[in-house]
């Protein structure tokens, strides 16, 4: 039992945070009954707050997989992540950040990786959601550069741009789902599904083919134009090589998703960042 | 006295008093087109500041044109301020980044605990009213306030326990907080309501008792009832109750901003801004039978 004086602050939000995350009831020894209610009753005011704020947490960064689940299964994954995972940042919208990994990771439901790929879609689209501003580059903008620089250009992505390669039909389900259509039976497909997620105006998500997931990876990780060409002639044929890798420049300066073009040279480092 | 109409003890016109803004609302998702599109009666808005500490994107971009419209208050959810764990130094930062480009008229959090060893409970939790507690949290709101260069507000929470070593009362405590550290009140109305129910004490005293020049804002909500206790949740009509005890707030204290903060099972924006106008015509009420009073004097 502990004595009315020997329970000092720190010793209490120990005691009081281990009785809502383990079940420890220790802290009801300094707790009273009130004048109509049991001291455990008061407490699990506060226990099922919690377990219940996590779970809404997960529920409102996570619609389109809590149809797919069903609310009961949906609840059971978010008190089991709830459970692994206890926030560690002060921001309610980062906790489900770990959401997918842990889909990955953790049975029942590792064994079905379209769920953890429902939860990365959404996870991607919330991160677009809020990801920082950048203007967005124009084909004005880019007709400032020589058509003999074109070759050492490199391209910025946005800061909401998000790659994700999908080994089922997640992407399909999810489109379902949003569609408010009957989502397709699961199937793992045998060359991965190429998703770009990004913000224009709104949080948008489309598929790419090989060879465009290709060289947009490419192009994220700096590589130059001319060399982005070079590889689309190897991954697709030499034949059109350059017009298909323009056009796949085109509609991502259509869809906003390139924020600045630096121009990369021995003697010289020019930066060209869109006009307003 | 409590109830009468006598406002001469009333918070005086200070320099460094946030100024009076009059009724406003929790500015909600929900709730932005209308926002917007609409031309509400409603004076302010109140922001949870941590929905806006994120690096970009649509919230920061309305809350930019909504600013641009109505004076902001920042409150907040994650300061932590009775933790026992280190201030979170980037978090305060971060709060300060958002408040330069914000521009509130106040910045405001609870005061109450919400984890420790690097958990957040992301609750309001109880702290013992103890000397230890008092002198812990008044360090840290010297702390704070030195970091944000600004003083804050600090919001009496409800709460469901109490702790047996508990040296002194909540009001006693908040008065002593105060007078350390010239941080200023935001003042739950509801929260004093549901404390008093479950703990059994006078709400009107606990009015009473609390410093009426330190007192910049109110929250007026809806709880649920639970027979054997009230639970802040935020997700209801104000209930008549509290609303009496608003009435006694504004007698005791004269004009304080005042802000209906909802936020579970949202309406839609017409049914709070009622209550934001049910506010307004309380203290309308309330004052203009001041003005009737001190005219017969």
């Amino acid at each position: 039992m502990t004595s009315r004086a020997t329970i000092g602050l720190a010793a209490l939000q120990d005691r009081f945070q281990k009785a809502l995350l383990s079940g420890d009831d220790r802290i009801l020894s300094i707790i009273p009954d009130s004048q109509r209610e049991r001291r455990d009753v008061l407490l699990s005011v506060y226990r099922h707050a919690y377990s219940q704020r996590l779970i809404e947490f997960v529920e409102n960064d996570h619609e389109l997989l809590h149809k797919y689940l069903g609310d009961e299964a949906f609840r059971e994954m978010a008190q089991a992540y709830a459970a692994a995972q206890p926030s560690h940042d002060r921001n309610a919208r980062y906790f489900c950040v770990h959401l997918p990994q842990f889909l990955k990771t953790v049975e029942p439901y590792k064994s079905q990786a379209q769920i953890s790929e429902l939860a990365a879609l959404e996870k991607a689209l919330n991160d677009a959601f809020d990801a920082a501003d950048a203007l967005v580059l124009t084909c004005a903008d880019l007709g400032r550069f020589r058509p003999e620089d074109w070759w050492r250009l490199t391209l910025k992505p946005h800061p909401s741009a998000l790659r994700i390669d999908c080994q089922t039909n997640a992407p399909d389900i999810w489109l379902s789902l949003k569609e408010e259509r009957k989502p397709p039976r699961l199937q793992n497909v045998a060359e991965s599904t190429h998703v770009l997620v990004w913000r224009q105006d709104i949080p948008k998500l489309r598929l790419l083919g090989a060879e465009e997931a290709m060289m947009w990876d490419e192009a994220a990780a700096g590589t130059y134009f001319g060399t982005l060409c070079e590889l689309v002639a190897i991954f697709g044929g030499l034949g059109g090589a350059e017009a298909r890798a323009a056009g796949y420049l085109q509609g991502w300066i259509d869809s906003g998703l390139v924020s600045e073009t630096e121009l990369m040279g021995a003697s010289q480092r020019l930066r060209t960042k869109p006009t307003k | 006295m409590l109830e009468s109409l006598d406002l001469s003890h009333a918070a005086k016109p200070s320099a460094n008093r946030p100024p009076y803004l009059g009724f406003g609302l929790g500015l909600r998702p929900q709730h932005y087109s209308e926002i917007l599109e609409g031309n509400w009666p409603i004076d302010w808005f109140e922001i949870i500041s941590e929905n806006f500490m994120v690096p970009g994107g649509r919230p920061i971009a309305i809350l930019e044109k909504i600013r641009a419209r109505y004076p902001i208050v920042m409150h907040g959810v994650s300061l932590s301020i009775a933790s026992t764990a280190p201030l979170d130094m980037d978090y305060l930062a971060s709060l300060k980044m958002l408040a330069q480009r914000i521009q509130p008229k106040w910045i405001s959090d609870h005061l109450c605990w919400t984890g420790v060893h690097g958990v957040n409970l992301h609750d309001l939790l109880p702290i013992p009213y103890t000397r230890e507690a008092l002198e812990h949290v008044v360090s840290r709101v010297h702390k704070v306030q030195e970091v944000l260069g600004r003083t804050i507000a600090l919001e009496n929470v409800s709460t469901y326990v109490r702790f047996e070593h508990s040296e002194m009362t909540e009001c006693e405590f908040v008065t002593e907080l105060t007078r350390r550290t010239g941080c200023w009140v935001l003042l739950d109305i509801n929260n004093v309501f549901v404390n008093a129910f479950n703990h059994g004490f006078d709400a009107r005293a606990f009015l009473n008792g609390i410093a009426v020049d330190r007192v910049v804002q109110f929250h007026v909500a809806g709880h649920s009832d639970m027979g054997s206790h009230l639970i802040d949740t935020h997700d209801q009509l104000v209930r008549g109750e509290v609303w009496d005890l608003y009435r006694s707030a504004l007698k005791h204290f004269g004009p304080v901003s005042t802000m209906i903060e909802r936020d579970e099972n949202i309406p839609p924006l017409a049914e709070v801004v009622a209550e934001v106008s049910h506010a307004r015509f309380i203290a309308q009420e309330v004052f203009a039978a001041h003005h009737a009073l001190a005219e017969r004097r």
